[in-house]
């Protein structure tokens, strides 16, 4: 017991330095003051009835859910393909190949937002919605082969050939065997990859030009105009709710899908 | 009745690479037979066997089934269904489900597809199954989905990819003497490939013994046991003893051979599979082809001085290694427990009997 007594400390500090802010945000979402300071002043909902009028607010957002929801379909079709071709084939550099794949993952977003932009701009290919799908693609990319990989190499290469084996043909064997074998991880790719394009900036802000998405609009108003903080908190607040709903979602597919093939839980993101 | 080809290998050759899995396979496998690939991990009889379903191209050669050439033929398309070592059961789906998998294109009523499950499941022995999850199955009871799933087709051929290895002890036996049955049963051709050569001997009408991607022996269990033709085989199939000797006439129809501690012995030609050479070579006898005499028991054939030096006890048979004048390895013989006959101790002195009858020559 006395052995641990550092490390729990250290971790229960840990938790607070994390999670204090995102519990200081729906506090201050309904608070009666436009100054973010304790004591709190009373109960209101005006901020989440600000943000309904808000009609910029709600340009921003459905941009940013049709460049959310296109990225993901993307990223996670071409997610399935390499993580097929990761996991069935046997090719020449392939290795190199699907290292060059992961590699947005470690490499810092601004470096991809400023890459981008120089190339767009100078194959002649305007900034907006476009663009930024573009650049949100290639950083899910990674996320997506990372959850489909699994999801494929958990599969016993076998049951494949077992419906070839029953008559079907490679296409209806992946329809029917190989498909809904992976679909939990297809649908934990497609609600991952969505979170990671909504809630982007950096290269959101580079490539959208004018065409504003939700932290680009977010950023904007919180630095030009600080009387409108207490309605970004609200938006904030629903945000989070949002965000902690769909990886609730996305770790209960992951999981069923673990279940569903029979193997063992290495741990997950939840 | 005379056998009726199904399966024809023609100088099969299958390279991965620089690796040359199979060097040039000749087999022919007949209509409603039990066939077993036996051999060490390694050895090609899983390789044979993909490429019979469809799942391997051969580098050269002709795989024929029922007068068909093979070649181009996926394994879709192919009059084999396989029962795999993972059993590759689908675990999305239901027993039935599984089962009734490759009767999707079938063109009868469902309510004849539904038969044909419930009839498959009651032919494995798991009637009533039909609703459970595949995920919910023990060991055994995915076997038998597996091996309803593909005789629900009625293929020509049924092969197995080492069908038991999962399975433990008691359950592989039972398991052994039920696929025999069945076999029986439906009349349909059987490929098993194994590595355990009980289970082989068990089972098979016919054995393929394979070493080093060749065949090594073909032949019935009786033959590959009695005769072996290389001491690799008779080393691979049960225990066998080997005994230096030396050749004294080797040629015509009675070879000659003195074995030093034991005596002479004239052996017949189908003892000596690579010929009588003159010279010194060895020969095989299996530990139940020798026996201790005890007092009153009477000899059938030849008798030699012996002297125990180890004692197995396994409740049913006693094993005893004993060492003859002269010959320098321990020899190993099985006996019998019958009512009455003791157990010798280690250092007891043996009066073993053994015959001619019962040896191989190997040069």
């Amino acid at each position: 017991m006395r052995k641990g007594r550092g490390l729990r400390t250290y971790t229960i500090f840990y938790l607070i330095f994390l999670y204090a802010p995102i519990v200081l945000l729906p506090l201050f979402a309904f608070n009666d003051s436009k100054i973010i300071a304790f004591p709190l002043k009373g109960f209101t909902t005006d901020w989440f009835v600000a943000l309904w009028h808000k009609t910029e607010l709600h340009q921003a957002v459905l941009k940013s859910l049709i460049i959310a929801v296109t990225t993901a379909v993307f990223a996670t079709a071409l997610g399935v393909f390499a993580a097929r071709a990761g996991t069935k084939y046997r090719f020449r550099g392939k290795g190199p190949v699907l290292g060059f794949i992961m590699l947005p993952l470690v490499l810092p977003d601004i470096i991809v937002a400023v890459s981008l932009l120089v190339v767009l701009l100078r194959i002649g290919m305007g900034l907006g919605m476009t663009a930024a799908i573009l650049g949100h693609v290639v950083i899910c990319l990674p996320f997506a082969i990372a959850i489909l990989n699994s999801a494929f190499s958990s599969l016993d290469q076998s049951l494949e050939e077992a419906a070839y084996d029953l008559g079907e043909t490679p296409f209806s064997a992946f329809r029917l065997v190989i498909l809904p074998l992976v679909m939990p991880g297809i649908i934990s790719s497609l609600l991952i990859t969505f979170t990671i394009s909504l809630d982007e900036y950096i290269i959101a802000s580079f490539l959208v030009g004018t065409e504003e998405t939700l932290p680009v609009y977010l950023f904007n108003q919180m630095t030009k105009n600080s009387r409108e903080i207490p309605v970004v908190l609200a938006l904030g607040t629903v945000l989070v709710l949002f965000s902690i709903l769909l990886l609730g979602i996305a770790e209960y597919f992951r999981r069923r899908g673990i279940a569903r093939t029979g193997g063992k839980d290495t741990g997950g993101f939840l | 009745m005379t056998p009726n080809p199904l399966i024809d290998l023609r100088a099969v050759q299958k390279y991965y690479g620089d690796y040359h899995a199979l060097r040039g396979i000749d087999l022919t496998i007949h209509q409603g037979e039990f066939f077993s690939l036996l051999g060490p991990s390694g050895c090609g009889k899983t390789t044979l066997l993909r490429t019979i379903a469809g799942f391997e191209d051969v580098s050269s050669g002709v795989v024929m089934i029922d007068g068909k050439s093979m070649e181009g033929v996926p394994a879709n398309h192919r009059p084999t269904n396989m029962v795999f070592q993972s059993y590759a059961i689908f675990p999305h789906l239901t027993v039935a489900q599984n089962v009734g998998f490759g009767l999707r294109k079938d063109p009868r009523s469902k309510a004849d597809k539904d038969k044909a499950v419930v009839e498959a499941l009651a032919m494995v022995g798991l009637a009533g199954y039909g609703d459970r999850a595949a995920n919910a199955l023990s060991g055994g009871q995915r076997q038998r989905v597996a091996l309803a799933r593909a005789l629900i087709l009625e293929p020509k051929v049924l092969l197995l990819d080492e069908p038991l290895s999962a399975l433990d002890k008691k359950m592989r036996e039972q398991m052994q003497h039920e696929l025999r049955r069945l076999q029986r049963q439906v009349g349909i051709t059987f490929i098993l490939v194994t590595h355990d050569q009980e289970e082989a001997l068990i089972m098979s009408d016919r054995i393929a013994v394979m070493f080093e991607g060749e065949i090594a022996q073909l032949a019935d269990p009786q033959t590959l046991y009695r005769r072996p033709v290389s001491r690799r085989v008779a080393e691979f199939i049960g225990v066998m003893n080997f005994l230096p000797c030396e050749v004294t006439q080797g040629a015509g129809d009675a070879i000659e051979v003195n074995l030093p501690g034991l005596g002479h012995a004239t052996l017949q030609p189908d003892q000596c599979p690579s010929g009588g050479v003159p010279g010194t070579g060895s020969v095989g006898v299996r530990p139940e082809a020798m026996s201790i005499l005890f007092e009153g028991e009477a000899a059938s054939g030849q008798i030699a001085q012996a002297e125990v030096v180890e004692v197995i006890y396994y409740g049913d048979m006693t094993y005893y290694e004993v060492r003859f004048d002269a010959v320098e390895a321990p020899v190993t013989i099985s006996m019998k427990n019958i009512v009455g006959r003791p157990v010798l101790e280690r250092g007891d002195k043996a009066r073993v009997s053994w015959d001619a009858r019962s040896l191989v020559l190997f040069c």
